[in-house]
């Protein structure tokens, strides 16, 4: 399990190790990051799809009582249970309303499944490793904390979650 | 019995864990030997590699008192040296013998209990005898075919045995996950019937249906009892364990006891099993270093000088309960009180009953001494806390000079549970019957409200009846009063439940909850109802253990 979460970690690794490089003009074959990306109020983030295991429709979240914040709740996932996250309140939204478009994105996290619960899922985005950043120093908002960077490319703007950080919620 | 941090349960988990890959690696060893000595390669190496495994085997295993175990690998250890020194001995029949020892180690270290039966080993263990004695004097073909004529079929297999399998018990957990999508199915099936029903009204087709699901119904109940059968071990393989723990703590303590095991044959589900062994040594050791006196202090109150243990199961009414009694000192009430008083509890108007119950409060070990065993991290309200968490209850009964006991209660299994569902603000939840006393239609004027909390009078006794809306903090609850109640018990609590409706009974498949939950107290586990949906299963025993903090 953990060679998988090592696996999992690599391709943010690997551009974190990559921006230097980038910084000084070496043309390497331009790396992609394989990113899916969903939308929660106006902006969008991604994450490694090798950190997703799938997508899926919200078809009821039972409330469990007494869990920590930003726990929305258990769904079936075919006969497991899976906790889903409210990622929003995670990051400083407000909780979210379920509509049609909303989707739970299941993330694989040192083994364990667990459910993102996000307001939609756009698709999956390669951008090149070359087109992230840090996440800019002047947006100072909680979230910044929960991104490894942003990447820039075809005038979208990508804020990459570190999902590890998001979803230590006992700390 | 000295090592490691928990000296408890896992010990015998632990051993397996570490000495199975050993011993399997040892049998391929075994088995790689057979290969390169047919193709005339000597495999020292593999031979050394060998023994030092067998050594740690056989170290392991002779603590743990795994004597079957500690003996093949010690003859194994014997056959490696000798066919080390004699390369001409590397015969094929040697090869043999060595594979099937490999064979019964791993089989004896997978299946590691006090009650191994020790015939095999005993079998194997002379085998080598013979071979070792007879083959430095004539390590010929000659002597090894004489080898192979006496191995014949296994002496472990045949007889009574000849019908059994051995079985992961995890593809048993896998056959319950499937049965428990078979009964979420079945519900599904009942619920879409009632649906059709409205709709279309009775008519040939629909009772049919109606008949199907009933038989399906049957069979999936006959599946699950057939299964959940199959999960059952005996109590005495846990029981087992502590003729020799009681003797060691007493000898340690330097205390004379007798030790009474009754019951042995109650089953009880192996993952039940798997925890209990814990809290049990805890109770069992406990009773020795600290219920039981000193053999001068016993004959000088009039005992015979020789203390009783008591370890008794039995099955009663479709739970398991585990008596563990002394004719010790009995509790120190007035110890328990000071101690209590130390720590702020107003205990000032507390009976003696109330004062026992207190020795499961966290604190509150009125242990005079830590000693090797009992003293060691685990207090009575660890073990209290483990059997809680299994939906058991546990009881303590003491009278000064005369002895204490613990009953625990116990589930018989955890993994499917009969339960009433219920619905609170639109929630559904899952109650286990066997918590369950009755279900009671609330009538306004039966219900009084006394401090701020609902009493109601049930069968001649005064019990709180508390909101399930407030207990469960549901985001909209409903004002006034709901019109059912479900009286709960566990062990001898009781108090009502006020819920919006009464759904039905359904055996429900046990989910656990996800580290990500937390640990709430008010829900034990989650499970799957027939319209797909997750249901929180609540925890009665904290509920009622925690009666006070729900306002």
């Amino acid at each position: 399990m953990s060679t998988d979460a090592r696996a999992v970690a690599e391709p943010l690794l690997g551009f974190a190790d990559s921006l230097p490089a980038a910084a000084a003009g070496t043309a390497a074959p331009a790396a992609m990051l394989h990113l899916l990306t969903f939308t929660l109020d106006r902006e969008e983030f991604g994450i490694p799809v090798t950190q997703v295991r799938e997508v899926i429709r919200v078809d009821g979240i039972t409330r469990v009582p007494q869990v920590p914040a930003h726990v929305r709740g258990v769904t079936n996932l075919r006969g497991r249970i899976l906790a889903v996250v409210e990622i929003r309140t995670r990051l400083g939204l407000t909780p979210a309303v379920v509509t049609p478009s909303s989707r739970i994105v299941v993330v694989e996290l040192m083994g364990r499944a667990l459910g993102l619960l996000v307001d939609r899922v756009s698709q999956v985005t390669k951008v090149p490793v070359d087109s992230v950043a840090p996440p800019p120093e002047e947006v100072v908002t909680a979230e910044t904390d929960f991104l490894t960077g942003v990447a820039r490319w075809n005038s979208r703007l990508i804020m990459l979650l570190d999902l590890d950080k998001v979803l230590l919620l006992n700390a | 019995m000295t090592a490691g941090e928990n000296p408890f349960g896992d010990l015998l988990q632990d051993y397996i864990v570490e000495c199975l890959p050993l011993a399997e690696q040892v049998g391929d060893a075994f088995v790689e030997l057979e290969r390169s000595w047919r193709s005339d390669e000597p495999g020292d190496d593999l031979l050394t590699t060998v023994k030092g495994r067998l050594h740690t085997i056989k170290g392991n295993s002779a603590m743990m008192g795994i004597a079957p175990a500690r003996d093949v690998a010690h003859a194994l250890e014997d056959a490696c040296g000798f066919l080390g020194r004699a390369p001409d001995a590397r015969t094929a029949d040697a090869a043999a013998l060595l594979v099937a020892g490999g064979g019964l180690l791993v089989e004896l270290v997978g299946g590691a209990s006090p009650e191994l039966d020790p015939a095999p080993a005993t079998a194997f263990v002379e085998r080598v005898r013979v071979y070792l004695t007879a083959a430095p004097g004539a390590a010929t073909t000659g002597s090894d075919r004489r080898q192979t004529e006496r191995r014949g079929p296994r002496s472990d297999e045949g007889g009574a045995a000849g019908n059994t399998v051995r079985i992961d018990f995890r593809r048993l957990d896998a056959m319950l996950e499937v049965l428990g999508e078979g009964l979420i199915q079945h519900s599904s099936l009942v619920e879409l019937y009632r649906r059709l029903l409205r709709k279309v009204g009775a008519g040939v087709e629909l009772e049919e249906l109606d008949q199907t699901v009933l038989s399906l119904q049957k069979t999936l109940t006959r599946l699950e009892s057939t299964l959940m059968e199959a999960r059952l071990l005996p109590v005495s393989t846990v029981l087992g364990r502590f003729p020799r723990l009681v003797r060691d703590v007493a000898h340690a303590e330097g205390k004379k006891v007798r030790l009474e095991v009754s019951g042995g044959e109650t089953a009880l589900d192996k993952a039940v099993l798997d925890r209990l062994g814990e809290p049990l040594l805890h109770l069992v050791s406990n009773a020795v270093a600290h219920g039981l006196e000193h053999p001068e202090e016993r004959t000088r109150a009039g005992k015979p000088a020789e203390g009783h243990i008591r370890l008794r199961a039995a099955s009663v009414s479709g739970r398991v309960t585990i008596r563990v009694s002394d004719d010790g000192r009995g509790l120190d009430v007035e110890a328990i009180r000071a101690k209590a008083e130390s720590l702020g509890l107003d205990v000032r108007n507390a009976d003696d009953a109330q004062l026992h119950h207190l020795v499961f409060v966290s604190g509150l070990s009125t242990a005079e001494r830590v000693t090797t065993l009992s003293g060691r991290g685990l207090g009575l309200d660890v073990a209290a806390n483990v059997i809680h968490a299994l939906g058991g209850t546990i009881e303590v009964e003491s009278r000064k000079g005369q002895g204490t006991a613990f009953t625990l209660s116990l589930p018989v299994t955890l993994a499917i549970v009969r339960s009433l569902i219920v619905e609170v603000d639109r929630e559904r939840y899952a109650v286990p019957l066997s918590h369950v006393a009755e279900t009671v239609r609330a009538e306004p004027e039966a219900i009084r409200q006394i401090n701020n909390q609902g009493v109601t009078q049930w069968r001649g006794d005064l019990i709180h009846v508390a909101d399930a809306g407030a207990v469960l903090g549901t985001p909209e609850s409903s004002r006034g009063l709901r019109p059912f109640y479900v009286v709960m018990t566990a062990g001898a609590k009781r108090r009502g439940l006020l819920v919006d409706r009464l759904i039905g009974h359904q055996d429900i498949v046990v989910k656990g909850l996800d580290p990500a939950l937390g640990r709430p107290t008010v829900v034990s586990g989650t499970t799957i109802l027939g319209d797909g949906r997750v249901a929180c299963i609540l925890d009665v025993v904290r509920i009622l253990d925690g009666a006070a903090h729900v306002n």
